[in-house]
């Protein structure tokens, strides 16, 4: 019995010493198998034990378990160990040099008038404004009369026009749009107007084609200081808290009283004389505004003692230059990439 | 328009004010806006008069003088000048050492060819009076050497640079501008002393033959009249505000246009036959010469002046050079008239004569002012030109005779309202009447009870106050728009209409097509919406709006299609990109495009009807590499799947329902068929409307434009698109939480097979179950026959309710592949 008791002590001892030794996860499975396979040295031991006499056995087998569980712990151990040591191995394989350029997807952009109408419409969005929009190439009477510049008008010097047919031109504003939707619906009318506008005018600061976008607010009892409040609010939604505007009496035939708007400058606030941005006078001329005049109302179709309105209208690109510190209008249209993906 | 501030302070004091800025700033806050103010002495510090003692050739060059001037300081100085036009004894204008002149030239002491130069002799465009010059300014003789150049022409004026309305007209004068100021500071007007004219014996008659549109004409007749150059009070008046001295009788008709704003002319009265002035509208084809020495043929449109026996005066726009005064004239004729705005607006445009008296006309003079201002021109004539008014006559018609007084009612409640101000009545009444506005107060009653109303006359002059919110402006712009308050209006009415809402959604769907192609990698261009006709034809459109009035041929048509426009944007990325790094373009636009559908030529069929179809289009176009930035061997080039991609991706996230694309060959592509390869191509439909292709651009156009790489491009109508985009929000589906099954096959097909018709036809019989069908491998070459193609196809077959079984997966699969062989002649490999 004792030969027997040797030999299981043995083999387990020098299992034992082989698992410890041992180099990589193949070698271990080896010792796996030769130790507590089939015919591994451990069962091979275990299988003389019908030798043994009967009272004996269950000794011995408690011995040989015991080993059998000291081994496959061993092994559990090793392998565990082993497969760390792999892992740390293959760590330094697969380093690679992380400083290299990533791969990168295109990013898109949208154009920056696209940008500058969505900034408006959602500013002026939150104080009852819905978008409208309307067709590029209009009738005079549309893009004029209807606007109270009648033909000969001195008004007309304002703007040179391209014509497409008699009595058929380019937009010179987006006016036309607000008494479409005028005749289209009835008064409490709040609409932005934003569109490509054209006229005949090219050089740094004029572009044949650019964009505009107005605002039209008609019901009962709006007022002038409506007017104020309204622009005053956008002004400082889109340039800052700290933004004042400053309205100057001026005149387009389409409103009475009208006005130039002025907005501080953002840049300097007044206090760079040699701003730039505002030519050191400390304000920027961006809007041009007044109360609707009542013969709109007629040519609507509303009763012109029944409601007022007001009405505003800036050039797109230039409230889009001022956010954006750009520099020349042409850029906008010349779909050179370098400028589109800046914004 | 330039206004003098000393000409200014003739006609209203103007000593309460600090500074001319503060003038200028006073008419800018009253809407009369001052773009600039210029002190005329400004940079004339260091310009004095010197008396030329010696004049040489320089030795080195010809056309350059050496000059020695006396300063009258005990100073010599030696001076290279280049004009030609001073000679030894002449007093001229030396810049010394130290200026800086107007024109921002910086003097300094210099040496030109050798010799050494001790400051400049000035012309009259150095020293900002003019923009044309003929040599250095000679002063007169007896000039006192060593004055200041500003101190002798006593140029201490200032002159604002005014940028009048269109509608103030009644300012384009100096007395206009003084009567703002007058009313705004409540001073006095400092009306001039005219002389009351004798209303008989001018041996010239006058007849108004055109109906209102002349009605009314004053003349004056004179003796006596010494033409000669102008004193240098008138000369330098005129030279202030930037007008040429010509003679006495040009100058002092200039003088009172810009003095009283009233256009007049003046005759030699010896040129006028048959003793009569008349007014008519003119004939088709009479000819006039005229004072700037052309000649025109009238059309029958404009008003004529003419005498007994011809024309000799274009109305209201130039006189005729056949009545012109002439050095030898003693005899003149003064003309005052009043002519219908728009007919000279139109002569002057018919003509390219426009002018400051044509504009004068356009804006509307005051009716009631021709008498005193003719007066006024008889005396600045006897003052400058020893005239004398022998007799003067007029010609009016009842409505000038009695002219129609304008009463506007306004009540203060109205205006306070209007402009959301709480004035009291009192103060809008002295505003109104400062502005020379009659204010009688009259009971009136309105349907909410007893309201004050107000009776205004505005003046004569006032052509632009006619309704109750002019004088509102009156008001506000007296108190200063500062002083209306600020408030925000009160949000009224009901949700949009049906209209509203669809219109709202068109947006919507617009924004979210510009949202998905930026997130895809687009960038949005904006190009012209005019090229040239020669650029639109290249692409095989053909423009049908043509500008009448382009500024250059190369922007003369509208544009059909936004792909001409996005081949030039394309271009300039390629042109500014150099090296060998790949260039990659990514683009897209959204716009309308234009086409005129309609018979015969573009005209306005009605007030809102233009009769051009405007389409809102969308294009894209992509190039180069896949990648903005990866390792060459992994950065890719971007191929027509990318395209297809793109345009999938846009209706997926729209939402869009029915959209169908077709393989475009040439024949489906038609006039298209130059812009995209026949064999790279799509055609989409949007239900059972074609809305578009997109494609790789085609090989023909790529080398005619010299295209650097591929271009992958397509365009789509809008609107159908959105009319197949649902408005409502998307609503959630759940998916099949039982396992999928797949099934993979490589069939062999001829290569004509579209893939597309393979996979409709596995959903179709494999339905329900077949969910997703795949393509997922393509092989031509080694093994399989000439013009076969081997296809993998997936079948990922799923069931909402229960776990699939492998004999019904089994089944559908068998149908699926018989359906295959037979339709598509398919073997399973």
């Amino acid at each position: 019995m004792s030969e027997i008791q040797n030999q299981i002590r043995e083999k387990g001892q020098a299992a034992l010493e082989q698992i410890e030794t041992a180099k990589n996860l193949p070698d271990l499975d080896q010792i796996r198998v030769s130790v507590l396979g089939k015919k591994g040295s451990l069962s091979e031991a275990l299988k003389t034990l019908g030798q043994v006499p009967a009272e004996e056995r269950p000794k011995l087998g408690a011995l040989a378990n015991e080993w059998k569980s000291k081994i496959e712990a061993a092994l559990e151990i090793k392998k565990t160990a082993l497969e760390a040591n792999q892992i740390e191995a293959d760590l330094i394989k697969t380093k690679i040099d992380v400083t290299i350029p990533s791969r990168k997807v295109h990013v898109g952009s949208l154009h920056p008038i696209t940008t500058t109408v969505r900034k408006i419409s959602e500013t002026l969005g939150r104080i009852g404004f819905d978008v409208t929009v309307g067709p590029e190439i209009e009738t005079d009477f549309l893009n004029f009369e209807a606007v109270n510049i009648p033909k000969d008008h001195p008004a007309r010097d304002m703007q040179d026009t391209f014509f497409v047919g008699p009595g058929v031109v380019l937009r010179s504003q987006t006016s036309p749009v607000q008494m479409r939707a005028m005749r289209a619906e009835k008064w409490p009318i709040r609409i932005l107007c934003p569109g490509a506008v054209y006229r005949c005018d090219s050089d740094a600061t004029h572009s044949p084609m650019f964009h505009q976008i107005e605002g039209l607010w008609v019901d009962k009892k709006v007022s002038m200081s409506d007017l104020k409040g309204v622009l005053g609010f956008f002004a400082k939604e889109l340039f800052g808290t700290d933004t004042k505007i400053r309205l100057r009496p001026s005149y387009f035939p389409f409103v009475e009283p009208g006005a130039e708007v002025d907005v501080s400058c953002m840049l300097c606030a007044g206090k760079n004389h040699k701003c730039q941005v505002c030519k050191g006078t400390g304000w920027l001329e961006i809007l041009g505004a007044g109360m609707v005049h009542p013969r709109l109302f007629e040519l609507a179709g509303y009763k012109s003692d029944e409601v007022s309105g007001f009405a505003f209208g800036m050039g797109i690109e230039r409230i889009a230059m001022l956010l954006h510190g750009i520099p020349d209008l042409r850029l906008m249209f010349h779909g050179d990439q370098r400028f589109l993906k800046q914004f | 328009m330039k206004i003098s501030y000393q000409w200014l302070n003739e006609w209203v004091d103007l000593s309460g004010f600090k500074t001319p800025a503060e003038v200028g700033d006073l008419l800018t806050a009253r809407g009369l806006e001052v773009e600039g103010v210029h002190n005329l002495a400004e940079g004339l510090d260091k310009v004095i008069a010197v008396l030329i003692i010696d004049k040489q050739k320089h030795p080195e060059a010809d056309r350059l003088s050496l000059c020695k001037v006396n300063t009258g300081q005990g100073e010599y100085l030696d001076i290279v000048c280049g004009a030609q036009n001073m000679n030894k004894g002449d007093i001229v204008a030396l810049a010394q050492i130290g200026a800086l002149l107007p024109n921002g030239l910086k003097i300094e002491k210099s040496k030109i060819r050798g010799a050494v130069s001790m400051g400049m002799l000035c012309s009259e465009t150095e020293l900002g009076f003019s923009n044309t010059s003929d040599g250095i300014i000679i002063l007169p003789e007896k000039t006192p050497l060593g004055w200041k150049l500003a101190d002798i022409l006593g140029l201490e004026d200032t002159i604002f640079e005014i940028k009048l309305t269109a509608n103030r007209g009644d300012c384009l004068s100096h007395r206009g501008l003084a009567r703002e100021i007058a009313a705004a500071i409540g001073k006095p007007l400092k009306n001039p002393k005219v002389s009351t004219l004798n209303w008989q014996g001018s041996p010239i008659k006058l007849e108004l033959n055109a109906g209102e549109d002349a009605p009314q004409f004053f003349g004056c007749y004179m003796e006596g009249v010494k033409v000669s150059p102008s004193p240098h009070w008138l000369k330098s008046r005129l030279e202030s505000i930037g007008q040429r001295s010509i003679n006495n009788i040009v100058d002092v008709s200039n003088l009172l246009m810009f003095e009283y704003g009233f256009p007049v002319h003046i005759y030699d009265a010896d040129k006028i036959e048959g003793g009569v002035i008349k007014v008519r509208r003119s004939e088709r084809g009479e000819k006039l010469p005229l004072l700037d020495g052309g000649e025109i043929e009238t059309t029958g449109e404009e008003l004529l002046i003419v005498d007994g026996k011809k024309p000799i005066g274009l109305a209201g726009v130039m006189g005729g050079g056949n009545s012109e005064v002439s050095e030898s004239t003693t005899r003149i004729f003064l003309e005052c008239a009043e002519f219908n705005p728009t007919l000279v607006r139109r002569a002057a445009f018919r003509f390219s004569r426009r002018s400051e008296a044509s504009l004068r006309f356009e804006k509307g003079i005051d009716p009631a002012g021709l008498r005193e201002a003719i007066a006024r021109l008889s005396d600045y004539v006897a003052k400058v030109a020893q005239g004398e008014a022998m007799g003067s006559v007029s010609a009016e018609l009842p409505s000038r005779k009695q002219l129609h007084v304008k009463t506007i009612s306004v009540s203060a409640g109205y205006i306070n309202d209007f402009l959301g101000t709480h004035l009291e009545e009192a103060k809008m009444i002295t505003i109104l009447e400062q502005l020379d506005c009659k204010v009688s107060p009259a009971a009136g009653a309105t349907n909410t009870g007893q309201v004050k109303i107000l009776s205004v006359n505005p003046p004569s002059f006032r052509l632009d106050l006619n309704i109750p919110q002019d004088l509102a402006e009156e008001v506000a712009r007296t108190i200063g728009y500062d002083a209306i308050p600020t408030s925000i209006p009160v949000l009224t009415g009901m949700p949009k209409s049906k209209q509203g809402n669809l219109a709202a959604h068109r947006l919507n769907v617009i924004d979210e097509m510009k949202d998905t192609f930026a997130r895809s990698g687009l960038n949005e261009v904006l190009t012209y919406a005019f090229q040239s006709e020669s650029w639109i034809q290249k692409f095989g459109f053909t423009s049908t709006v043509k500008i009448l009035n382009p500024l250059s041929e190369d922007q003369g048509f509208m544009v059909p299609s936004l792909l001409p426009g996005m081949m030039k944007a394309y271009q300039e990325n390629e042109r500014h990109h150099f090296g060998s790094e790949p260039l990659a373009v990514r683009l897209f636009e959204v716009r309308p495009s234009f086409e005129f559908k309609g018979e015969g030529a573009i005209a306005a069929k009605s007030e809102t009807e233009t009769g051009v179809t405007e389409t809102w289009k969308v294009s894209f176009l992509i190039s180069g590499p896949r990648f903005d930035q990866a390792l060459k061997s992994e950065r890719g080039e971007v191929d027509f799947y990318d395209l297809k991609a793109l345009a999938e991706e846009l209706f997926d996230s729209l939402g869009t329902k029915g959209i169908r694309m077709r393989a475009a060959d040439a024949s489906l592509l038609g006039s298209l068929s130059h812009l995209y390869h026949p064999g790279q191509s799509i055609q989409v439909a949007a239900g059972k409307e074609a809305i578009g292709f997109f494609g790789r651009v085609h090989p023909k156009l790529e080398a005619e434009l010299k295209l650097r790489q591929a271009i992958y491009w397509g365009e789509f109508l809008i609107d159908p698109v959105i009319s197949l985009t649902p408005q409502k929000e998307g609503v959630f589906k759940a998916w099949s939480s039982f396992p999928t099954m797949e099934r993979d096959y490589a069939l062999l097909v001829e290569d004509s097979v579209p893939a597309e018709n393979l996979i409709q036809s596995a959903i179709k019989y494999g339905k329900p179950i077949a969910k997703v069908v795949k393509i997922f491998d393509t092989y031509k070459g080694a093994h399989i026959p000439e013009g076969k193609i081997s296809i993998g196809v997936r079948v990922i077959f799923s069931d909402e309710v229960k776990s699939l079984e492998e004999k019904q997966v089994d089944q559908c699969s068998e149908l699926i592949v018989k359906k295959w062989q037979d339709e598509f002649g398919a073997q399973l490999r």
